[in-house]
């Protein structure tokens, strides 16, 4: 009973802690920082946004990026150079991911996973989240300056920015989806005699795959998503001459490369939901 | 039997497939020498030693507190607006105000589920460029980019809440003869209100981290203090930065996950 009322009043609590923050935030922004909401629609900013969108849509424009063809097979190219981007950043993840997420489990640390408790396996649990914590809180953009300075621009650096965040967060999900597994399977391979490897293989794998499918085909559809992010601060593909274009005010390229952005996004999100079909 | 080991083949090739397309990328990189800057791998070096050595100055560090309260303030205000987005654009897009049959509800469904769509098909970021390029840097260029992408993916979600709402209560409701109005104060929401909550708070921390790239654009707070560092080349103080961002990102993080046990438990 006690419980409950705890329950409650946490909830209700955070609540009030939302609401005051909001209302912190408000006025913070009102007042110390001078927003002006009515000023937003302004004469001349009514005057701006109309210009802005009739260059988007090349109204005046001499020739519109959209109607060259030249310009078609730049951005189809860069489309292109942005998928395989966003294609290496997922595998990269994947790859760190399926290398830690064992020891990062609970399960695995406090030896009901393997059977077998050693006395490291807290410190690499710890170690591991650690690791998770820190990729997942920084986001990719900014992962992506830091690593501008050591790679040379390309998509390489891009997919290594993208890669280091969705590694905290693919291994925080899957290690959650080991620590909720049925024991049971394993601790029968294990009292009939499975050797290490063959608990992995027989006994984990078949249980999880399927959910880190789905993890992994979800990251990619966000990954996507943020190709054109990290492409900002230099990290090739759409994203770079995305912000290319609108520096130089070639206002017709960036709408092109915005279609091409959002074609892309939904045909990894068409692609990803076969695959989920498939592993279903 | 046989369609059980069609199954298995089918996530095996799809293993075998997802492996050999990811094999198939790496050979678009230039692995030459051409791979790093010149001063690239004593660059890392640097910012290594940064992370360890973080500039504590009583100034970077009250500088980074007001950038910190400022990433959070313009979270929170686009998370608030994003709220009023979603709700509005998830009951109109779960189509549950028309009636059951005719094209009233499905012309409400396909044109609030693509409006939706498109919202959060485009990066806040992106949204944030299009908002300074039209209207100047105002923090509500940071405020409405955090809110149309955050409000498509809560109001998608909460479509989804209300179409999945049991329909017994509903029943009830409708047959003491409540308007559709009505149904949806006392019958849906009361039932999707506790997972919309748990949601947002899961979200709440996923805007601290895209305020804090706001400042890309131009706009102030916890990113523009790193990138500003960063052209300074003070890898110290980028790494104090970024220790204030984790840490904000892991308190949101915590406290959301245990509100979330509550509320949905």
């Amino acid at each position: 009973m006690k419980h409950r009322k705890f329950k409650i009043g946490f909830v209700r609590g955070s609540f009030f802690v939302a609401l005051l923050l909001m209302v912190a935030s408000w006025s913070f922004i009102f007042t110390v920082e001078g927003a002006d909401f009515f000023g937003l629609f302004s004469e001349k900013n009514r005057q701006y946004t109309l210009e802005f969108l009739q260059n988007m849509l090349g109204v005046n424009a001499e020739t519109p990026a959209f109607t060259s063809l030249e310009s078609w097979k730049t951005a189809a190219k860069l489309s292109f150079d942005t998928l395989v981007m966003s294609i290496m950043a997922v595998g990269f993840a994947t790859i760190g991911m399926i290398l830690t997420v064992i020891p990062a489990a609970r399960t695995a640390a406090n030896g009901t996973l393997t059977l077998k408790k050693t006395w490291y396996g807290w410190i690499i649990y710890g170690i591991i989240r650690v690791f998770y914590i820190f990729s997942r809180a920084i986001p990719e953009l900014i992962w992506a300056m830091m690593i501008i300075f050591i790679f040379k621009p390309g998509i390489l650096p891009g997919a290594i920015a993208l890669a280091l965040h969705n590694f905290g967060i693919l291994g925080k999900l899957c290690a959650e989806t080991i620590e909720d597994i049925d024991l049971r399977p394993i601790r029968s391979l294990a009292s009939s005699g499975a050797k290490k490897s063959q608990i992995f293989l027989y006994g984990l794998f078949p249980t999880v795959f399927s959910k880190f499918i789905t993890y992994i085909v979800y990251r990619w559809e966000v990954i996507i998503r943020t190709t054109v992010v990290v492409g900002f601060v230099g990290a090739g593909g759409l994203g770079h001459q995305f912000k290319l274009s609108m520096s130089w005010f070639h206002y017709t390229e960036v709408t092109l490369f915005l279609f091409c952005y959002l074609i892309l996004v939904l045909l990894v999100d068409l692609i990803s939901e076969g695959m989920r079909r498939i592993t279903r | 039997m046989q369609t059980k080991l069609l199954h298995f083949h089918r996530k095996n090739i799809l293993t075998f497939v997802m492996l050999m397309v990811f094999i198939g990328s790496l050979f678009f990189v230039d692995w030459g020498k051409n791979l790093f800057h010149s001063g690239g791998l004593s660059t890392l070096a640097q910012m290594i030693q940064g992370l360890f050595q973080p500039d504590l100055s009583p100034e970077i560090l009250q500088l980074a507190l007001v950038s910190t309260w400022r990433t959070l303030a313009y979270a929170v205000a686009g998370m608030t607006l994003a709220l009023i987005l979603g709700v509005v654009l998830g009951v109109l897009s779960s189509g549950i105000l028309m009636s059951d049959k005719g094209i009233g509800r499905f012309l409400s469904k396909s044109i609030f589920r693509g409006l939706l769509g498109f919202m959060r098909a485009i990066h806040e970021l992106v949204w944030a460029w299009l908002f300074v390029a039209a209207s100047g840097l105002t923090p509500f260029a940071a405020i409405f980019a955090i809110a149309i992408p955050y409000g498509g993916i809560l109001g998608r979600i909460f479509a989804d809440m209300l179409n999945e709402v049991s329909s017994q209560p509903l029943n009830a409701l409708r047959s003491s003869g409540a308007t559709r109005m009505q149904q949806l104060i006392y019958g849906y929401i009361p039932f999707a209100a506790p997972d919309l909550m748990s949601y947002v708070f899961y979200r709440f921390e996923c805007a601290i981290r895209s305020s804090a790239i706001m400042s890309f654009v131009g706009l102030g707070g916890l990113g523009f203090q790193i990138q500003l560092s960063l052209q300074d080349l003070k890898y110290d103080e980028v790494w104090t930065f970024l220790f204030f961002l984790i840490g904000i990102v892991v308190i949101v993080d915590v406290w959301s996950q245990m509100v979330r046990k509550r509320l949905v438990a």
